[in-house]
């Protein structure tokens, strides 16, 4: 009985970090769908996406939320950044190459961001009040990052179905030299999509760093979660990123009522591990 | 003056050299055909005139520019249009979709709506079919709309890659007489096929490639007629 109440007291708030899970997968994915490029640097992004929301709280004294305004456009262009010095070259080497060159700029990052802000911790001390539901209460930065994770994902779905250039980014992802042919520019597409991917990247690291502590070197672990939820929802596909990303945010509220909460990163794994053995394309499908 | 012409190009994978010096030259509103035997090297020579591949030496002259250099993409939108090898759609957008990333560049876009009207005029089929994803059209269906993305591309010339590859002969028939139809009205095409005979058959004027050398050239009409194609191409 204990167990239930304190489940219906963690499930809600499990379901609204969900959504910026599913964010912050939909970067990564992004990036695969398009390129078939692992970006080894979606963490310190991520933290990067922090530090942000950090910096705009308290050197510009700005909301958050509107903080988001600043750190989008400045995860797009640190992305385009990114492909052009560190991933386009490799883009057609085999895997390892790039790999290993996102794998460079994620070392890069670490090491300038401990340059300027150590690893110690930091905490955005923001308070939306709260939302009481009966016995449960939610949190009004949690209820306000998921609003924003569910925009952010709406319009990354308009954008790439009903824009010119996001339909440019479909076509390259589903035949670059095609596209190349009919007069895409495909490497701008895929600076843009690399961009992109860092953009939503940095978004769920500013909108984490409203509830969480955090550190320059927290983005690793969101890194991690990113992988789990894009295998469990298919690598390339967005909304499966959501889906998958819900599928993580649940499990974790879930587990710490039943068993130890140090468990929940083994039963994560161990759905990693059964998802690709099982169904490789992930749960909800994607690209071959 | 000829609108686009191949002088002397050398190419290939890597290490391995498949063109040998090709040259050819299309005419203005002419149906031209580049025909020969599997492995002459007729889908290199059209992927280093595209310049997906570099041409190692020789160059390649479109509206007389030099365009050697060039990336495909800036081809396509001064209008050196490619329908490829294998169709190569967007297999997971729908025919619409196809359609409209066939007319990505400057140029075509403001012709949009006058070739969409063309296309579906032309093949009635991808009209009813246009919400559907291209990979699930059957194999007609997407030799029609890879055609059809190179028109809505507004092309200054067309070259198309095997049109007639793996395609039942009535619907190769009726592919041509589309073709036919376009050269008619004014559009340069440059056809290139394995299927000398039919190839020959419709065009002005051909060339024969063999082991990645120009070879015999000449009006279609006599090509046909020629002791040494009809030997080693049509088994006359």
């Amino acid at each position: 009985m204990q167990q239930i109440s304190l489940l219906l007291a963690s499930l809600p708030d499990g379901i609204l970090l969900g959504f910026v899970y599913g964010v912050a997968a939909m970067g990564l994915t992004l990036i695969w769908g398009v390129m078939n490029v692992i970006n080894l640097s979606h963490g310190p992004i991520i933290a990067l996406g922090m530090f942000g929301t950090y910096l705009i709280f308290f050197k510009l004294g700005l909301n958050p939320y509107l903080g988001l305004f600043l750190v989008a456009p400045l995860g797009l262009l640190l992305g385009i950044l990114i492909y052009v010095v560190a991933v386009h070259r490799v883009i057609n080497a085999p895997h390892l190459s790039s790999l290993l060159a996102t794998f460079s700029v994620n070392m890069i990052i670490i090491g300038l961001g401990t340059a300027a802000f150590t690893t110690s911790p930091y905490n955005v001390d923001f308070n939306m009040g709260s939302v009481s539901l009966g016995s449960t209460t939610l949190l009004g930065t949690r209820l306000i990052a998921a609003l924003a994770a569910v925009i952010a994902t709406g319009s990354l779905y308009l954008f790439l179905y009903r824009t010119r250039p996001g339909k440019y980014i479909r076509a390259v992802a589903n035949n670059r030299s095609a596209a190349e042919l009919m007069g895409i520019p495909s490497s701008r597409i895929l600076a843009l999509s690399f961009g992109l991917g860092t953009m939503l990247a940095a978004i769920s690291g500013a909108l984490i760093a409203t509830f969480f502590p955090f550190s320059i070197l927290s983005g690793g672990g969101y890194e991690l979660k990113s992988f789990v939820i894009g295998v469990l929802g298919g690598l390339g596909n967005p909304v499966g990123a959501l889906i998958g990303g819900l599928t993580l945010g649940v499990l974790e509220a879930v587990i710490p009522a039943f068993m130890e909460t140090s468990w929940v990163p083994v039963i994560e794994f161990g759905l990693f591990i059964l998802v690709l053995l099982v169904r490789p394309n992930g749960l909800f499908g994607a690209k071959q | 003056m000829s609108l686009l012409e191949v002088r002397d190009v050398t190419s290939g994978y890597g290490e391995v050299q498949i063109l040998w010096g090709a040259s050819m030259k299309l005419d203005e509103g002419k149906l031209t055909c580049l025909v020969g035997g599997n492995g002459a090297g007729k889908t290199t020579m059209l992927r280093s005139v595209m310049g997906l591949l570099k041409p190692w030496s020789g160059s390649v002259w479109f509206q007389g520019q030099d365009v050697s250099r060039m990336p495909a993409y800036t081809k396509a939108e001064m209008g050196l249009v490619l329908v490829p090898e294998g169709r190569q759609l967007f297999t997971d957008m729908s025919v619409y979709e196809n359609l409209e990333m066939g007319a990505s560049n400057k140029r075509a876009r403001p012709h949009v709506k006058k070739n969409l009207e063309k296309v579906y005029a032309m093949f009635p089929r991808l009209l009813e079919r246009h919400t559907q994803k291209a990979g699930t059209l059957s194999g007609g269906e997407q030799q029609m709309l890879a055609v059809a993305r190179g028109i809505m591309a507004d092309p200054v010339v067309l070259m198309i890659d095997e049109l007639s590859l793996g395609l039942a002969p009535l619907l190769v028939l009726q592919l041509f007489e589309g073709l036919r139809a376009l050269r008619d009205a004014g559009l340069t095409i440059m056809l290139v096929e394995q299927n000398v005979q039919m190839a020959l058959a419709i065009s002005d004027y051909g060339y024969v490639l063999a082991e990645g050398k120009s070879g015999i050239e000449g009006p279609a009409r006599q090509l046909i007629k020629d002791k040494h194609v009809r030997e080693a191409y049509l088994g006359l």
